[in-house]
């Protein structure tokens, strides 16, 4: 890469930045009490918040990682970015209840809802809030750490002065804003991502043809070798990497078709922006939005793996040493636009993630652990001392993400399965089903809460999942099962013990 | 269909699922977890679109039932295809994809939206009508102002 393209990249991204930090700046105004601080509760149209519930769904890991997984194992990863209409199930499954709860109550977080749904269970709203904060770290974290190696190496900066800058910058905004300015920056890199994605779709297209070349390289390609700074590099090409699942053990296609598609309606980025939507009636067309923004995204990282194994297959690369590598050896292909382009996309996918995340430990940290703890802070105050809190997190984030490398990977193990493993139980069956008690709730999510914390443990000791199924799904599991049952034997907040407010919410 | 009253027995079925797909995954029978996965899913809607625990037969048609009959056709087409050309480069392909792997964009990709995200914006009011929303609200209101 020429001296002139990174600072075509570096004007590119700066642009991005500031563009991002005025829109934050300028939403502060709107963030005048803690609903919309918080929350920003009703406060959107479907655009806006389909934009950003897409940038916040896609991080980083969908622009870099998935290709990686493409290139190294053919369609498996497909099944997981191929869910685009996960959005429209999570409505009709949960949408309007979600909604509805904000016309019960101030709503500025999901503690509330819990709040309301259990009548104020302070061991649910303590351990759903530590399940999430778990989940949230390591989703901040990984994007800061990705984010800041990449612009850093890029750059020919130390990781810290990229990361400082990029995320620092974002820190302010978020502090300053909140959640408002949360989704408005959201919305902004949602839409940078998009189009980004189109510009590379069109680029795939141009250099390979068409899906049939692909198709045709990779199933008869066989073994591709190249010597790279002195070290031969081997991709083997199988037919089987084309098929439908893919070249990994079909327990893992199977997993990773059903933990996105019903997985989306149990992350916070989803969840959050159910409430913030200012009319109810509009969700359709939020399904719809968001459906499409994820189309797109979903089919730019496809292209984008599928372009890598048919330039190294026709020989028109060297093979990958690292298959993470896979959208930067597509983007150097192509040229000056789609390197300026693939890196906005992962500026983008970084930074609506990590605002998103950060904005949630802040708010938990600041609002709902306390308030599980029986700790209470109004109004201003509340939100001044969350803006503290937001800036101490955002920067203790930056140094832990950059000086940690080996933690933040451990850490990584935790994110969309951790925070299913809280919500289903929780909201998913908790608002749909009246049967749900507060023991039961509260059970699952100790059950949760240990389940994470033990797979991490085992994991790192070397333990096998059985048939090689992501371990996640096992808790995820044992979850639910515990929450059902100890709900069919206890009747806190249940049945006729249930708030009317929601007993109306679950009948709506 | 009046749903309402099987919420219980709904979210047991739906428990027993989880654990059964998850011994799929276990087992290896991850074909079949996939079929039990379309019925999580299906049941999981059902509950959630239903008002007053009646769920609108035409909403169950389509998108729902056509969504589950859709997504199974495609993997049923898919699982044919990848064991008609395992280890093997395919002798045609649909779109220019591997003819397993079509039906998955087919089905499960496009299908998806066509069924599902087209469906919520279709049968909306069978989903949420303005008249229940109003309803709702007024009933949150009169319990807020301490109704009973």
């Amino acid at each position: 890469m020429t001296g002139n393209v990174k600072w075509l990249i570096l004007a590119f991204s700066v642009g991005m930045i500031v563009i991002s930090f005025l829109i934050g700046w300028g939403a502060k105004k709107k963030a005048s009490d803690a609903q919309s601080f918080f929350g920003g509760t009703a406060l959107f149209g479907p655009l806006t918040v389909s934009l950003s519930t897409v940038a916040a769904v896609a991080s980083a890991f969908a622009v870099v990682g998935v290709p990686g997984l493409i290139y190294s194992f053919g369609n498996t990863m497909n099944l997981w970015m191929l869910s685009s209409c996960a959005f429209a199930m999570a409505y009709f499954t949960i949408g309007k209840r979600i909604r509805a709860m904000a016309e019960v109550a101030p709503i500025a977080s999901l503690g509330d809802i819990a709040d309301l749904r259990y009548g104020y269970h302070r061991g649910i709203k303590a351990l759903l809030s530590m399940v999430l904060f778990i989940g949230a770290i390591a989703y901040l974290a990984s994007q800061i750490s990705a984010c800041s190696a990449l612009f850093g190496h890029l750059l020919g900066w130390d990781p810290y002065v990229a990361g400082f800058i990029i995320f620092g910058i974002l820190t302010v905004y978020t502090a300053l804003s909140g959640e408002v300015g949360g989704v408005l920056t959201q919305a902004f890199q949602g839409l940078v991502m998009v189009v980004a994605g189109i510009i590379m779709i069109i680029a795939f297209f141009g250099i390979t043809g068409g899906f049939g070349n692909v198709v045709e390289i990779v199933s008869n390609a066989g073994d591709v070798s190249a010597v790279v700074e002195g070290q031969e590099i081997i991709k083997k090409m199988t037919p089987n990497s084309m098929n439908a699942w893919g070249a990994l053990p079909g327990s893992v296609a199977m997993a990773w078709m059903l933990i996105p598609i019903i997985g989306t309606m149990g992350q916070p980025q989803v969840l959050t922006r159910m409430y913030a939507l200012k009319n109810p009636k509009d969700m359709p067309n939020l399904g719809l939005f968001a459906g499409l923004g994820h189309f797109i995204v979903g089919f730019f990282a496809l292209t984008m793996g599928y372009a890598a194994l048919y330039l190294v297959g026709k020989g028109l690369i060297s093979p990958l040493a690292v298959a993470d590598n896979a959208i930067f050896a597509v983007a150097d292909y192509v040229g000056v636009y789609a390197q300026l382009f693939v890196y906005a996309a992962i500026l983008a996918a970084s930074m609506s993630t990590a605002s998103m995340f950060l904005t949630l430990s802040a708010n938990i940290v600041s609002r709902d652990l306390p308030s599980a703890f029986g700790v209470k802070l109004e109004g201003k105050k509340q939100m001044n001392t969350s803006r503290i809190v937001t800036a101490i997190i955002g920067v203790l984030s930056i140094i832990f993400a950059l000086s940690s490398g080996e933690a933040v990977a451990i850490l990584g193990t935790f994110g969309w399965g951790t925070l299913m493993s809280a919500t289903f139980p929780t909201f998913i069956i908790g608002l749909n089903w009246k049967g749900a008690s507060s023991e039961g709730v509260f059970a699952g999510l100790l059950t949760a809460f240990v389940g994470n914390i033990a797979s991490l443990l085992m994991n790192n000791s070397g333990f096998k999942w059985p048939g090689g199924l992501p371990w996640y799904v096992n808790v995820i599991t044992l979850s639910i099962v515990v929450m059902v049952t100890v709900s069919l034997f206890t009747k806190s907040h249940k049945d006729a013990n249930l708030d009317p407010r929601v007993d109306a919410v679950i009948e709506l | 269909m009046n749903i309402g009253k099987y919420r219980t027995h709904v979210v047991l079925a739906m428990t027993v699922l989880w654990v059964a797909i998850t011994l799929c995954g276990w087992f290896g029978k991850w074909y079949v977890g996939l079929f039990l996965s379309v019925l999580l899913m299906l049941l999981h809607m059902m509950l959630g679109a239903a008002q007053k625990g009646i769920l609108s037969k035409k909403l169950l048609m389509y998108p729902f039932l056509t969504w589950g009959v859709v997504w199974s056709v495609g993997f049923y087409m898919a699982k044919m295809n990848s064991d008609a050309f395992m280890n093997i480069p395919p002798s045609y392909t649909i779109l220019g994809f591997h003819p397993s792997f079509a039906w998955i964009v087919l089905c499960y990709w496009i299908g998806g939206v066509l069924t599902l995200t087209l469906g919520l914006v279709k049968y909306k009011d069978l989903w949420l009508s303005d008249t229940d929303w109003d309803a709702f609200i007024t009933t949150v209101k009169h319990l807020n102002e301490g109704g009973k």
